[in-house]
């Protein structure tokens, strides 16, 4: 009891709970740009909390982490510019709800779902932490490559489009990802000698253009028609139903988000893709994902944000970041001489109960916050047209140019948004698009470093029984629909035959 | 009359002043804001290490220190960008020895003779290592190993400065390598504690807990003496290699700056560092103050890294 009571006691110091307080505003802040990541907020303002106690130092960070991931959704849903990468799959029915006038019933189930997804996760960190570090110790190279590949295993079905046209979406997909040095045979691939893609394409410019410009340029094509009349439900939060519909898909993602975030690594917005699968495979409505489900925001909002609590276990448990923002979190434990590791929970616990303490202040304001805000944020979707989509390019613009202040993003961003534009008028959706590109490197790299490990011998993955268990949830994931069908109409069928008698 | 005193004081003041800055434009350096560019994107080890010199460097000068990311192709992106820049002193580059197998491989404008030394900021070497539960007691057992089999050996990405490493200990061991490429430090840890691979080439940095709870084993530290930290490590050199790699980050200016506003930059640098501010950061990050030193060794290594590098490369076949 001492050490929980002394980790919440960050609570009680001023000092401590205002830098908690600034970092949750800092993080919805820097969340909800385009271009402004909450790894860059926490890299810029590292250096600054030397001066800070070691203890409130890291809550604070850990509070901006935890806020950052849910400002990305305010500009997903109401521009469709997610604000960072976790919030890409809460714009695929984010903005069809804002367009359709329901900016705040979307705001609100975002608010509401990541502080669930969040506090679950929290709640299995505080409670599991040391025992969890271990499944993520066990995670390696091959049981990745089967994760990827359970991951890839919904991308036919992602959106409600083609299955076809998701499979050549998503193909791009993993082509887009495959541009920079290979990282097993050091040879450069598309790269075409511009030096700014040999680290790859980033991801960020890829989002804007597919999702923002994109949308933009469709926008153009509709510039004339009269505004609707401004309607009121636009400001209107979530309704008991709303809630009533979604609390399956809000508990599932913040498990899917959690056991993500746990694996080193692995970040939300991986969290994020596979809850609004698994999302879309259990809901009754699945066919309407894409066109503005409420479900298909809980579904990614929940486990983006439970991944963030996730990924602390295995960063301050094994010292492993579980996702680029933990990275840096995790160099900034070191900055102030915390030791991440098996042995800090025995020589520091009170550290951990701190930052659950201050995780869970972070979820609660930007509740208060997001809720408040919804209300106050919907209002942009009644921006006219005319005025809004000019001055969401410009922001574009400087998102793309702000990751890493390179024309050439700018540049890849454009491209981007034409190709997505493009595409759509034929029937294509970002949705695959964007799964193929989070996925590409790590289905490569992980079949790679597996195949090393083993000598080239395939057939030494059966020795790995996690890796089986994603196989075999792949193949049921692909096949399930098919088989379940054929059953189906076996069964059904002698009964028809029977009525024809 | 009175007017006349006014005027007379005013010019005497305006000379004097401007007197005071031709002569202070001598010495007087820096009067503007100095940038250090980076070569990764922040939140890294470089860019950290950038930001704590940086903060503690201001606090010696009384101009504003900040750090520019210039990510991209393994350092040229920052390179070219640094070579754009008049050879003024205001203009610093962190260098890893990223940037110098990137030079070897012509894929930036500027070559080694184009840099020269300020100061180094941390020097953490690689160190090899296997499981504590493995039969490699020694590097002996480790070399025997490898010399009739195949050691798995993992790494960061190919081209860099663990691949490098480890096929230098190869060539001079005469050992087979199978080398596994990883995201980062971090994962080939993860990957040694498991069992994937045979051995790596970590930093102390990385793995001071697991060394003190015998999960992992040290053999040999790819370093000319031995470390602090590790009095019971012998190292390669010991054993006749003469290899010598490790994770080593500093700063440089373009050849062609003035002398003395180097020494400016090298004083004040040094004196920053000196803080306690920067020597907590370093002990949290695992180093002591050995990691520090001044524009005449950090000069020194970065040569003898770029021509053990271009000697590996050449055997590798990394070069054309």
């Amino acid at each position: 009891m001492d050490p929980i009571l002394t980790g919440f006691g960050i609570l009680a110091d001023p000092i401590s709970l205002a830098v908690i307080l600034l970092g949750t505003i800092i993080g919805v802040l820097v969340g909800a740009l385009p271009g402004l990541s909450s790894s860059m907020a926490v890299a810029l303002l590292l250096p600054f909390t030397i001066y800070l106690e070691p203890v409130p130092a890291i809550s604070m960070l850990a509070a901006l982490y935890c806020a950052g991931t849910f400002g990305g959704s305010i500009t997903a849903v109401l521009i469709n510019a997610p604000g960072a990468p976790p919030a890409a799959a809460t714009a695929f029915d984010g903005f069809p709800m804002a367009q359709r006038g329901e900016a705040g019933r979307a705001l609100g189930m975002a608010a509401v779902s990541s502080v669930i997804g969040g506090i679950i996760s929290l709640l299995v960190m505080v409670l599991a932490a040391p025992a969890l570090a271990k499944i993520a110790h066990s995670f390696g190279p091959p049981e990745y490559f089967a994760l990827a590949i359970f991951g890839l295993s919904m991308l036919a079905s992602i959106s409600g489009k083609s299955p076809v046209k998701n499979l050549i979406g998503g193909a791009l997909g993993l082509l887009i990802a495959t541009v920079g040095v290979d990282l097993t045979t050091g040879v450069e691939r598309f790269t075409f000698d511009v030096p700014e893609l040999y680290e790859g394409i980033s991801f960020i410019p890829i989002l804007i253009g597919l999702f923002a410009v994109s949308e933009l340029l469709s926008q153009s094509d509709v510039i004339d028609q009269a505004k609707e009349r401004i309607n009121l439900t636009a400001i209107k939060l979530p309704s008991r139903d709303d809630f009533k519909q979604v609390w399956k898909t809000i508990l599932r993602s913040s498990g899917i988000g959690t056991f993500i975030g746990i694996l080193p690594a692995e970040g939300s917005t991986m969290a994020a893709m596979i809850g609004y699968n698994e999302a879309r495979r259990w809901s009754k409505n699945g066919d309407k994902f894409g066109t503005g489900e409420i479900e298909g925001i809980a579904g990614p909002e929940a486990a983006n944000n439970a991944a963030t609590g996730g990924s602390m276990v295995p960063t301050l448990a094994l010292g492993i970041p579980g996702s680029a923002t933990a990275a840096v979190i995790l160099g900034g434990l070191q900055i102030h001489g915390i030791r991440p590791g098996t042995y800090l929970f025995e020589n520091q616990p009170h550290l951990l109960y701190s930052i659950f303490a201050a995780m869970l202040v972070a979820n609660l304001v930007f509740l208060v916050f997001g809720l408040a805000g919804a209300k106050l944020f919907s209002r942009i979707s009644l921006i006219p047209r005319t005025f809004l989509w000019p001055a969401v390019f410009a922001l574009c613009v400087v998102g793309a140019y702000g990751v890493n202040q390179s024309l050439v993003d700018v540049t890849i961003m454009l491209i981007a948004g034409f190709i997505g534009f493009w595409l759509k008028r034929y029937g294509f959706g970002a949705a695959p698009i964007i799964m193929g590109v989070v996925l590409g490197s790590l289905v490569e790299n992980s079949l790679a470093q597996s195949l090393i490990i083993f000598d080239q011998d395939v057939s030494r993955f059966l020795g790995r029984p996690v890796a089986i268990l994603f196989f075999v949830l792949a193949a049921l994931s692909i096949f399930y629909k098919p088989l379940f069908g054929a059953v189906h109409r076996m069964r059904s069928g002698p009964t028809i035959s029977q009525r024809g008698e | 009359m009175r007017h006349w005193f006014t005027t007379g004081i005013l010019a005497v003041g305006i000379t004097s002043a401007s007197l005071a800055s031709l002569v202070q434009a001598a010495d007087d350096f820096p009067t503007e804001p100095i940038e250090i560019a980076v070569h990764t994107s922040p939140g890294g080890g470089t860019d950290t290490t950038a930001r704590m010199v940086a903060l503690s460097t201001q606090e010696q000068l009384d101009s504003n220190v900040f750090v520019q990311n210039k990510k991209g192709g393994g350092g040229s992106v920052a390179m070219s960008y640094v070579s754009g820049k008049p050879a003024d002193g205001y203009t610093l580059m962190a260098v890893t020895p990223t940037h110098l197998f990137t030079m070897l491989r012509g894929k930036s404008p500027i070559g080694i003779d184009d840099i020269q030394g300020v100061v180094r900021a941390t020097d953490d070497p690689i160190i090899i290592m296997a499981r504590g539960n493995s039969d490699y007691e020694t590097i002996d057992d480790l070399i025997e190993a490898g010399q009739s089999g195949i050691i798995k050996w993992g790494g960061t990405q190919i081209g860099g400065v663990d691949h490098i490493a480890a096929m230098s200990f190869a060539n001079e061991a005469d050992i087979q390598i199978s080398y596994v490429p990883f995201d980062s430090g971090a994962e080939f840890a993860a990957a040694l504690s498991r069992g994937d691979i045979d051995a790596a080439g970590l930093n102390i940095s990385e793995t001071q807990d697991q060394i003190a709870a015998g999960e992992f084993r040290p053999l040999a530290v790819m370093a000319e003496e031995r470390m602090g930290a590790l009095p019971d490590v012998p190292t390669l050199a010991e054993n006749g290699m003469d290899v010598a790699f490790s994770t080593v980050r500093g700063y440089v200016v373009l050849k062609d700056t003035p002398q003395e506003r180097v020494d400016a930059l090298e004083q004040a640098m040094l004196a920053g560092m000196e803080s306690e501010r920067y020597q907590e950061y370093l002990d949290g990050i695992g180093l002591d103050s050995a990691s520090i030193a001044g524009a005449e060794v950090w000069d020194k290594q970065i040569r003898r890294m770029y021509e053990a590098g271009e000697a590996t490369m050449t055997d590798l076949g990394l070069l054309e």
